[in-house]
């Protein structure tokens, strides 16, 4: 469904992604994890066409990004990691707003906001303005908004950052359930534990490269004398570690 | 995909208090105020002159001076008594502009020619230099001509007949007309007519604050990303706001015409007449219009917070509206200050403005103000283009 071939990618003079190869196959929820600056939300930019790249292959739905953008938009959706949406319209407001604005009109509308709307628990706040909403509601509209044009790739950039512990569980339930529709999902987050209960495959990154890829229960057993099982957590410090260690030498 | 774009922006805007204030609130209370507070400054035919007079000479002439002055239309007489120095200095710094006095023995020195003993101005220290020219001119006339009826009046017995031919020839003299440019015969300029233009122009520039308000709260909050990534080219973005803010400016043009037509006049002030071009009205609102849009992308997309880009507009706005003649009518301005407002946008719309309510002009007089409009609003879009691609393309 998505594959990336040798990517690279300079902001000025500094490398933000560098010989960067993944393939991601259509139904996953895939996990993207690495430390701040290690090349994320440079990624899910450029897979969303929002920033140019200097070298290398971008392949979704089989077609070349820069060749085919709109076409490929139009089947994808991101979450931003930001409340992208207007707190002073209401809920319902937003999501007819951006309905309009991708030209979803008549029973497609229909089917799709109650889609949308059921799936993230927003009935009761409709006529409710989007600042006034809690935390956990906000980001239950964000998603909401990403959820309209019934996307087959949704890329989620750290949904549930600075909300409660029941609000996150909500989420987390609310993107596992997109599995069973068959969409793919490519999710960021600092949150391992996250990663670890909802996805299926995952990519380490670290100073723009992939330091490990794989389905995410073989690589937690995956290791140095393979008789220990390792959370995602060491897995993680203990890859980065060993990266910047080579990187160092 | 548009008319989403003109719902929200429509929506947002009327849910800003804030906003509307700026934009309809504020120019109306201009409009109302400054007619008002300046109508008697356009009426040739009221009194704005105040002053009381102390006749010390009690002659023939020193009462005619005072009879003449009284029956002027351009001035107020006070009845007040000034003996000494204090009273003069409270009179002063009072309601009066002038004091004048006929000194003793007046009428003797205009007949023996003598420049010893002449009348004198005491003026109040803020009185402006116009004025005291009208008031010496004034004086000047009434003595001289009171000076000669009376040498014509002693003349009367060589010459029968001389002071009737006299008094003709001044009648005649008195009786001027005027008529102003683009009005009719009847008609007078009147301070509705200065300051609805003016007020019309500054509030429309104020779509800076609304428009830079939302535009950098999507771009902080990646709402515009999120717009690009569903396919909202930029053009269609830019669109987006061009529209509904110069349909917002047209709304305002109207309302505050419709003030000066029929609210205005409702609280003793003259009523605005639109002239006779409305086609020329709408270009040049046009115009105007697209010069305030394109200023107002420019500073959304170049500042970097709300609170830098309403500080900027908001000078930016005042210095226009000053160089402009918006604050202060171009007339009263030296001829250097008025070549200097012809850099100011708000002055061309100004002048276009003007033409059509003040001037009676049609649409080949404002096309040069309407298409420098266009032009710098043209310009200014262009500029806002380059800037935001800039932007974009190093991630917002």
């Amino acid at each position: 469904m998505i594959r990336i071939t040798h990517l690279t990618k300079y902001y000025r003079a500094v490398p933000a992604l560098q010989d960067f190869n993944m393939k991601i196959s259509k139904g996953v929820i895939f996990g993207l994890l690495g430390p701040n600056g290690a090349g994320k939300t440079t990624l899910i930019s450029i897979l969303n066409g929002l920033t140019p790249f200097q070298k290398g292959d971008v392949e979704i739905f089989g077609m070349s990004l820069q060749k085919n953008l709109r076409q490929i938009r139009k089947r994808c959706t991101l979450v931003p990691q930001s409340l992208a949406l207007y707190e002073n319209l209401t809920v319902m407001e937003n999501l007819h707003f951006f309905a309009g604005i991708q030209k979803i009109t008549g029973s497609t509308l229909q089917n799709n906001l109650e889609h949308a709307i059921s799936v993230n628990r927003l009935q009761r706040v409709l006529a409710q303005k989007a600042g006034t909403l809690s935390g956990g509601q906000k980001r239950r509209l964000n998603i909401a908004i990403g959820l309209l044009n019934t996307p087959e790739i949704l890329y989620f950039d750290e949904p549930t950052i600075g909300i409660d512990p029941e609000s996150r569980n909500e989420i987390l339930e609310t993107i596992h359930s997109l599995k069973k529709e068959n969409q793919t999902v490519i999710y960021t987050s600092h949150y391992m534990e996250e990663i670890e209960k909802i996805c299926d495959e995952a990519a380490i990154i670290n100073h723009g490269e992939v330091i490990r890829q794989g389905d995410l229960k073989t690589m937690l057993h995956e290791t140095d004398d393979s008789t220990q099982t390792l959370n995602l957590e060491s897995l993680f410090i203990q890859l980065t570690r060993d990266n910047q260690e080579g990187a160092d030498a | 995909m548009l008319k989403a774009m003109l719902k929200k922006e429509f929506t947002l805007i009327l849910r800003d208090k804030h906003a509307l204030a700026a934009l309809f609130i504020m120019p109306a209370i201009f409009i109302l105020i400054m007619s008002l507070a300046l109508q008697d400054a356009f009426k040739s035919d009221h009194p704005f002159i105040h002053y009381a007079l102390i006749d010390r000479d009690q002659t023939d002439l020193s009462t005619a001076i005072s009879t003449a002055l009284q029956s002027s239309e351009s001035f107020i007489f006070h009845d007040k008594t000034i003996t000494d120095k204090k009273q003069l200095q409270q009179a002063l710094n009072g309601a009066l502009q002038f004091v004048l006095t006929i000194p003793e023995g007046y009428s003797r020195a205009v007949r023996l020619e003598s420049p010893d003993i002449g009348l004198r101005i005491d003026a109040a220290s803020d009185v402006k230099q116009d004025m005291l020219t009208l008031f010496k001119g004034k004086l000047t006339q009434l003595s001289t001509q009171l000076s000669i009826q009376i040498m014509l009046q002693e003349l009367e017995a060589m010459l029968p007949g001389i002071s009737k031919k006299s008094e003709a020839i001044q009648k005649a003299n008195s009786n001027i007309k005027v008529y102003f440019s683009g009005l009719a015969p009847d008609q007078h300029p009147t301070s509705t007519q200065q300051s609805v233009p003016s007020w019309i122009v500054f509030g429309m520039f104020f779509i800076i604050i609304p428009m830079s308000t939302i535009f950098i709260n999507e771009r902080k909050q990646n709402t515009l990303m999120r717009m690009q990534a569903m396919n909202i080219s930029f053009p269609l973005l830019f669109t987006g706001k061009i529209v509904p803010y110069m349909l917002i400016n047209q709304i305002q043009v109207w309302l505050m015409i419709g003030m000066g037509i029929f609210i205005v006049p409702l609280l003793g002030g003259d009523a605005l007449s639109l002239g006779t071009s409305i086609t020329g009205l709408f270009l040049v609102s046009l115009g105007l219009s697209l010069a305030a849009v394109g200023t107002s992308i420019l500073i959304a997309v170049s500042a970097n917070s709300v609170e830098q880009a309403t500080t900027i507009g908001g000078i930016l706005n005042i210095l226009f509206g000053a160089i402009g003649g918006i604050m202060v009518p171009k007339f009263f301005m030296p001829q250097s200050m008025q070549t200097l407002s012809n850099i100011s946008p708000m002055s061309w719309g100004l002048e276009g403005f003007l033409d059509i309510f003040l001037r009676g002009s049609g649409v080949r007089e404002i096309l040069p103000e309407s298409l420098a409009l266009t032009a710098f609003g043209g310009v200014t879009l262009l500029a806002a283009w380059g800037i935001f691609s800039l932007k974009t393309r190093n991630g917002l």
